[in-house]
């Protein structure tokens, strides 16, 4: 995913972005690589809209520069970049038909007489699923429909990047989640860079090849999505990717590369350095297990590794799967814990006594 | 018995009625002024059209004889024509001056600002129509403020009189005293533009003046084809404004209505070139939106 001989596309470097006194930007280097689909994650106000539209052209860089497929992009205006965009608010034109809508950036191809560029309508319309809409009026159309429209909007130009603004944020549970498995259809089919800005870590984990996770203007770890979620380099990170347990930990260097642990609740283990990707000293630190890491042991089950017991405090059913916040012995914050409910598994009461497995593999470890 | 069946379905006509009631109860006090003050004098002027001023009588026997009289006598047509230019003149000006400030006003200036601005193009009206016809005769004057300034500058030798006493002071007066009517249904129009169109537009590849011909103003016509209905159709009846400054060379149909009435005691005739001049104004008006709707077609 991450092939090194693929072209970059994109490359920023060391961007900046001041608004006044306000610091949008603080120094964002990256490359995105051609063909690939790539989500800006963050909560609101991190800057990931601010940097897309930097890439668009709608807003200025300070300092630092935006390469697109090498070429400087400084004082080249949005209509003359090799992006386009869907927008947040899909931006469809309202005084004009779907077609007209879809043909909107055809006007200068003047190497296209009126039937060619009908073509290519009726083309970039069949590709996002809306066939013999085009004479239908843009104002009639539902929220779903307008992003596709959006979307054959802009692939219709070829651009060298398509740049989604929270294409899905609008949409309902269904519909959204319908639309991330077809966007990811569609970007492998056309094969360009997709750049996509959410702040639902699920939909980034599900769609992209790589993620950017920004905090407070800086990208905080950009990586696969499975390596953030397995491997978050700070605690910010990892709370914002799913779901994590913190647990205080006291943390020692062992011998040959390995990391001795001494875990409120879990006690003491030992793990690999190459386990902790952020920077880590002996001293007091948190470790973090994610729910599904652990295994709670039913009458019956043993474990193989490593145990531990404590109390479930509360629980969750939530049909396929029941969430318990089980507080282990000699810890002071509750851990949660999901078990799917595979038949025959017993769901356990609120108050009875639980035995936990885990695994060291899974830990990550932050210094504080 | 099935009917009565249905849970609620004599509630929701009980209270459909009532609403409906309620409805009728808030708008008769206007209805009932509209009926009285404008539906009532218009078929008293309809009716008029077709009667005949006789010396001190009005005979009441229907004709059409108003009616020949008013196309057979070219002044009539001829005042009639110049009512539809001077303010098809005026309508042009003020349309014209008026979409960049709204324009501005919408896009350029602080959201926090756009009140102070719009209560700022609002000032003019707070004096009263007439007073302020009367100041442009002042300025516009021969002995004028412009005249006056002119000459003590040097830049002419004697008092321009193209600006005085004639069609021109009337569109002058006229583009003034409309502006903000112009303004500010331009400026609804373009405060409800999503911004983020003229981004897509932008992204799409056209620049900022192919942005407004294909974005903008498409958009914001339904404002501007106020603008135009809100300033032309009061301006062909004015009377005032071509009466204090338009001279005999700026005379509209206004002023030869008036004179039918008031001065000539022919109430017939002077009816029946009011109804010409709705029915003209009406016409015009149509075909605007006409045209309008023509060409928001072509580009859809």
């Amino acid at each position: 995913m991450t092939d090194p001989n693929r072209r970059q596309i994109i490359s920023l470097r060391d961007v900046q972005k001041h608004y006044g006194s306000y610091h949008a930007l603080r120094g964002i280097t990256m490359d995105i690589a051609e063909g690939e689909f790539f989500s800006l994650l963050g909560p609101s106000g991190c800057g990931k809209t601010t940097l897309l539209r930097t890439i668009a052209g709608f807003e200025d860089v300070s300092s630092g520069h935006v390469l697109l497929d090498g070429r400087d992009m400084e004082g080249v205006p949005a209509n003359k970049r090799p992006t386009n965009m869907v927008f947040q608010s899909y931006a469809i034109f309202p005084h004009l038909s779907v077609a007209q809508n879809v043909g909107f950036g055809l006007r200068k191809r003047s190497d296209l007489d009126k039937s060619a560029k009908s073509a290519l309508i009726a083309e970039a319309l069949g590709m996002v699923g809306l066939d013999g809409y085009g004479d239908r009026s843009a104002q009639a159309l539902s929220g779903g429909q307008r992003q596709r429209v959006a979307l054959a909007r802009a692939l219709i130009l070829k651009p060298k990047v398509l740049l989604l603004d929270e294409p899905l944020s609008a949409l309902d549970k269904k519909l959204r989640e319908q639309m991330q498995t077809e966007l990811r259809r569609l970007q492998r089919h056309v094969g360009i860079t997709f750049i996509l800005v959410t702040h639902d870590q699920e939909e980034a984990l599900i769609m992209s090849d790589r993620i950017a996770v920004m905090f407070e203007g800086q990208i905080a770890q950009l990586a696969s999505p499975q390596e953030l979620y397995r491997r978050p380099v700070t605690q910010q990170v990892a709370n914002f990717i799913g779901v994590m347990n913190f647990l205080p930990v006291e943390i020692s260097m062992g011998q040959g590369g390995s990391i001795d642990l001494d875990i409120a609740g879990l006690g003491r283990t030992t793990i690999d350095s190459a386990q902790c990707p952020g920077a880590i000293r002996p001293g007091l630190g948190q470790a973090g297990l994610r729910p599904e890491t652990m295994t709670l042991l039913v009458d019956g089950e043993d474990a193989d590794g490593h145990l531990a017991e404590g109390q479930v405090e509360e629980l969750a059913y939530y049909g396929d799967m029941t969430y318990y916040d089980v507080l282990l012995d000699g810890a002071t914050v509750p851990v949660t814990i999901s078990m799917k409910n595979l038949t025959g598994r017993q769901v356990l009461d609120r108050g009875a006594r639980a035995r936990v497995a885990w695994d060291p593999r899974a830990l990550v470890v932050f210094a504080e | 018995m099935i009917g009565n069946g249905i849970p609620g379905g004599g509630d929701i006509a009980i209270g459909f009625d009532k609403n409906a009631r309620r409805g009728l109860l808030l708008v008769s006090p206007t209805a009932l002024y509209a009926l009285a003050l404008l539906a009532a004098p218009l078929g008293a002027i309809v009716l008029f059209s077709f009667w005949t001023q006789d010396f001190l009588t009005v005979d009441t026997t229907p004709t059409l004889n108003n009616y020949r009289e008013a196309f057979a006598n070219p002044l009539y047509a001829l005042l009639m024509g110049r009512s539809l230019l001077i303010s098809g003149a005026v309508t042009v000006v003020t349309v014209l001056l008026a979409f960049p400030i709204a324009y501005y006003v919408s896009f350029y200036v602080n959201p926090r600002h756009k009140s102070l601005w719009l209560f700022l193009i609002t000032i003019p009206f707070w004096t009263s129509y007439l007073i302020r016809v009367f100041l442009w005769k002042v300025i516009l004057g021969f002995n004028g403020v412009i005249n006056s300034s002119l000459l003590e500058l040097g830049f002419i030798e004697e008092p321009l009189t193209f600006i005085l006493y004639n069609a021109n002071a009337v569109v002058i007066t006229l583009a003034h005293a409309f502006a903000p009517f112009a303004i500010l249904p331009i400026f609804v129009a373009l405060e409800r533009i999503d911004r983020s169109l003229l981004e897509a537009s932008r992204d799409l590849g056209e620049g900022a003046i192919r942005t407004f011909f294909r974005v903008t103003l498409p958009i914001a016509m339904p404002g501007v084809i106020g603008a135009i209905l809100i300033v032309f159709i009061p301006t062909v009846g004015d009377y005032v404004t071509p009466r204090l400054v338009g001279g005999p060379e700026g005379a509209m149909i206004a002023n030869r209505i008036q004179v039918e009435f008031l001065r000539l005691n022919n109430a017939p005739m002077g009816a029946a070139l009011a109804v010409i001049a709705m029915v003209l104004v009406t016409f015009v008006s149509l075909v605007i939106v006409g045209l309008n709707r023509l060409w928001l077609g072509r580009k859809s």
